[in-house]
């Protein structure tokens, strides 16, 4: 992968632009440097790459189960087992990594990591049916899953033509054969649908959704996995190095296509065929960014919010509950997604992580929280990894000569920026070790 | 039990001072421990004399004066000595680890309990006068060394109005012994008997009234009530509002309906009044409050309205109450101010305003938070828990005597509701502060006065003969006035009707006297 990057400029004994009067003028520069939005200092590198490697791991479970439940479960009108992947999907060989992958990016195995399949099998207490670890709660909470899903289905309209295509005609049509394959022999079912096809084709809408998340994540468990062995080599040597290779990355892959594909009784029914031309980077990652970091929705359990008072804004494009505005502190109450998501990534800390929470605040007590921190931490840099990467696509080299180029990058981070000048953004707070 | 144990229960505190001050600087951390212990060692006798009543004590001390250590325990006092040693073991207990001066901070909650459980066993009225003025030192002091900001200012408050109050007893003890016919004399058997002239028996009640209510303390004699909560160490107040406080009960209990019923009886209507007014004042005032620590002195004050009521309407069943509120106050109050004594030590404050989101599960304070919410559910007065047995009997009691006093009590309980939803609502939960909750969680030895305490709550809420079932003879006794509806069924009262437990647990007044 060649870096589309431009290594940051050499400080100018006469800067071509006047410095930045914004809010964040810090943080801009920094950018306008080549640098993340994430301040570039050991303990950061530690902790975003850390979080990476112990997301990433529970990822390739959540990738594995999404695509199994577009593909498998479909319609199940009563889901109980959707969260049990069967093991064609656990050996299901990634894209982006193993010896037969067509653009290896990680170095590791196709198949599911071995450490979520050590975990699987025994997780927090001991060997037993798989069951019983699921009603222990013994797992891997595919809640979080979910709730993406759902952000990235409910907030729509964020740029790409993938929402637009659920409601074609050629897209209800394929449905339709795939609804009426699915409940065949069902007369109950096929009667409902015959009663209420919108609803039918809604499911069928949430399943494509299943399937484009599914696929977005195939991408990002073995980037995460290749930047944890990395880092374990002494190969990142600062924030900016990990952030450039997220970039690369996103460009590598952006091209990958975004389908969904749905087996009934052995046959394969494209729904959203690959013919399509959907692609990774416009209709999966950038309305994945903005859809879970920066709108979904109150998760529930973390906070209440009345409407008639004017706490949730009329606008969805106003959303600001994702992780880059996340209190995190509500985090350990019981059952709600970050939670879940959070006790999904303990279990995979690497050693150097769960000895630096240990070292500060609660330590063990409150190792959810922090981590949660350090989440938010590592996502503002993938973040800022995206900022640079529309940047790199749209407008001009960080080295450019031109003055008025140089001003034209300087207003896209700013309108950037602007995004974080709300008070829940927490910008300010993770430009010091202290927020914890 | 030989009666020289009576003795034992203030010789265990009073040995207790004098052997803290003999341990070396160097093992601080045995004060506690030991000051712990000497107030657990009357605990233990006060649980024996349960089981088996000791002989009343009478020894000569001061002779001319008609002083003499006459100790004895019946169904009043017994309860109260209980509870007294319980709250000071726990208020002992709830200290922190690092208190300054621990030396002289436990010698004088010692010596409060020293004065309380010598006020409990007086059976002499000059012997009580001294232990009630025993209690005003150490708590002076305890509040001028260990306060907060205002300490000062609060030291003196209290001071002053502890000093009108014994001053009052001390007018009130001799006129008891100049307006008595028979001759000078203080033992309770004599005044008991005594046939004071009608006027003086109303300026002795006037004087009682004062000096009580002072105590308790009782709309409008509470002025110092919710500055010395708010500035008082949280142990001292857990000792102040869960014991203290209860000798002004027992002293109108004992001296006012026991020893001037007729007045008594004539003036309840007025006392009732006072009482239904602190109900609904405290409550109401509970509801203002933007402290904690002020909010709960209000509401510990609507409890005391709810007592008094008790009190004035004198009927079997409200004494019993009355009697139960002060044993179920005791234990709530001091479960309340242990829990905001953890949250002041965490978090630095206890201003409603700056606290909120403590229920937080990883970063709050989700088991104090837990313990607080059954607490303010108990002074609520919920179900199965120990405040609804007391404020129903005391509503019950009542209400056949002073029915719109009741109903205003009742109205006043109903809000005790509003201000315990308010304080939980802001402070357990909304939004923890990201820049201020950077406290430790609490270590299990801090949150166990708490738990112990909350044990309590719970078990006298599940089996409320615990609070009723000792009184239960004595305020048959003291009734001035029948319970109608329990009359018809004869002289059975509800709690004997209901339990043989009683009859089988705890002793009547007239095994206590006779053994």
């Amino acid at each position: 992968m060649t870096s589309p990057i431009a290594t940051a400029p050499e400080p100018l004994t006469e800067p071509l632009i006047p410095p930045s009067t914004h809010r964040y003028a810090d943080v801009i520069h920094r950018l306008e440097a080549g640098g993340s939005m994430l301040p570039d200092t050991p303990e950061n590198l530690m902790q975003i790459i850390g979080i990476y490697k112990a997301y990433a791991v529970p990822m390739d479970f959540y990738w594995r189960d999404l695509l199994y439940i577009a593909e498998r479960v479909f319609l199940d009108p009563l889901p109980a087992f959707k969260y049990f992947p069967s093991q064609e999907y656990l050996d299901r060989p990634n894209s982006y990594a193993g010896d037969d992958s067509k653009l290896r990016i990680w170095r590791g195995t196709a198949t599911a990591h071995p450490e979520l399949l050590a975990f699987m099998a025994k997780g927090e207490t001991t060997n037993m049916p798989k069951l019983l670890h699921h009603l222990w709660h013994d797992r891997i909470n595919m809640e979080f899953a979910e709730a993406c899903m759902d952000a990235m289905f409910w907030h729509q309209g964020m740029g790409g033509r993938f929402y637009d295509y659920l409601e074609c005609d050629a897209y209800k049509a394929n449905a339709d054969k795939a609804i009426k394959a699915y409940f065949k022999g069902n007369p109950l079912m096929l009667g409902l649908y015959a009663l209420f096809p919108e609803m039918f084709l809604e499911q069928v809408r949430k399943m494509s959704y299943y399937a484009n998340l599914g696929l977005f994540w195939e991408v990002m468990a073995p980037v995460f996995f290749e930047m944890s062995d990395i880092y374990d080599e002494g190969g990142f040597k600062g924030v900016p190095d990990a952030m450039d290779f997220l970039v690369n990355g996103i460009f590598a892959v952006a091209g990958r296509p975004i389908y969904h594909h749905v087996f009934i009784g052995g046959e394969c029914f494209e729904i959203i065929p690959k013919s399509e031309g959907f692609t990774w980077l416009y209709e999966a990652a950038l309305p994945y960014v903005e859809a879970v970091f920066y709108r979904t929705a109150p998760f529930r359990g973390t906070k209440s919010y009345n409407a008639q008072a004017g706490q949730v804004p009329s606008e969805q494009a106003d959303f600001h509950y994702g992780i880059l505005y996340a209190d995190v502190f509500p985090v350990g109450s019981a059952g709600i997604p970050p939670t879940l998501l959070m006790q999904d990534m303990l279990h995979f800390l690497p050693p150097y992580l769960t000895e630096l929470y240990a070292k500060h605040k609660r330590g063990e007590g409150d190792i959810l929280n922090q981590l949660g921190v350090t989440f938010q931490r590592s996502m503002y840099n993938v973040t800022s990894a995206v900022i640079q990467a529309l940047r790199c696509a749209l407008l001009y080299p960080l080295d450019d000569a031109d003055p008025e180029h140089l001003m034209a990058n300087r207003r896209f981070f700013e309108a950037q920026m602007d995004r974080f000048l709300r008070p829940e953004a927490r910008l300010p707070q993770i430009q010091t070790q202290d927020y914890r | 039990m030989p009666s020289f144990v009576l003795v034992l229960l203030l010789v265990f505190p009073l040995f207790g001072m004098g052997l803290l001050q003999l341990v070396p600087a160097d093992r601080l951390r045995w004060v506690q421990r030991l000051a712990a212990s000497s107030a657990a060692g009357p605990l233990v006798l006060a649980l024996g004399c349960w089981r088996l009543p000791p002989a009343d004590l009478h020894l000569s001390w001061l002779p001319k004066l008609g002083l003499r250590l006459d100790l004895g325990l019946d169904g009043l006092s017994l309860p109260l000595v209980v509870l007294t040693a319980l709250i000071t073991v726990f208020a002992i207990l709830s200290a922190p680890a690092d208190q300054s001066r621990p030396r002289l901070f436990f010698a004088l909650m010692l010596a409060t309990n020293l004065g309380v459980v010598g006020g409990l066993l007086a059976r002499n009225a000059l012997l009580f006068l001294l232990a009630f003025e025993l209690v005003l030192i150490p708590i002076t002091l305890l509040v001028a060394i260990w306060g907060g900001e205002k300490r000062a200012g609060a030291a003196v408050r209290f001071l002053l109005y502890s000093a009108v109050s014994g001053l009052a007893l001390l007018a009130a003890v001799l006129a008891f012994a100049w307006f008595n016919p028979a001759g000078p004399a203080f033992g309770f058997d004599e005044l008991h008997n005594a046939q004071f002239p009608p006027a003086a028996r109303r300026w002795i009640l006037a004087l009682l009234l004062l000096a009580f209510g002072l105590k308790l303390p009782v709309v409008p004699l509470h002025g110092w009530q919710p500055f010395t909560y708010s500035q008082a160490p949280t142990p001292v107040v857990m000792l102040l509002a869960g014991a203290v406080s209860k000798l002004g009960a027992y002293g109108l209990l004992r001296f006012g309906v026991g020893f001037l019923p007729d007045i008594w009886a004539a003036w309840s209507p007025w006392i009732a009044a006072a009482g239904a007014i602190s109900a609904v004042y405290g409550a109401l005032n509970a509801i203002a409050q933007s402290d904690i620590r002020r909010l709960m002195a209000f509401s510990s004050l609507g409890h005391m309205g709810l007592l008094v009521l008790g009190l004035s309407a004198a009927t079997p069943l409200s004494l019993q109450g009355a009697v139960a509120q002060m044993l179920a106050h005791g234990m709530i109050v001091a479960l309340l101010f242990a829990c905001v004594g953890l949250i002041e030590r965490k978090t630095g404050t206890t201003a409603i305003p700056e606290l909120s989101g403590l229920m937080n599960p990883l970063r709050g304070l989700p088991f104090t938070m837990a313990m607080l919410l059954l607490a303010l559910m108990a002074a609520a007065g919920i179900p199965g828990l120990a405040g609804f047995p007391a404020e129903l009997l005391v509503f019950e009691g009542s209400w056949s005597t002073f029915p719109r006093a009741t109903l205003v009590s009742l109205i006043a309980s109903g809000f005790t509701a509003v201000y315990a939803i308010r304080l939980f609502n802001r402070v357990g939960f909304g939004r923890l502060d990201n820049d201020r909750a950077d406290w430790s969680s609490t270590s299990w030895g801090e949150r166990a006065p708490a738990m112990a305490l909350t044990l309590l709550v719970i078990a006298a809420g599940l089996w409320p003969t615990a609070l009723t079932g000792w009184s239960e003879a004595e305020s048959t006794d003291l009734a001035l006035r029948s319970q109608p509806f329990l009359s018809r069924t004869g002289a059975q009262t509800p709690a004997s009707a209901g339990s043989s437990l009683v009859a089988v647990t705890l002793p009547s007044a007239s095994e206590l006297r006779t053994s």
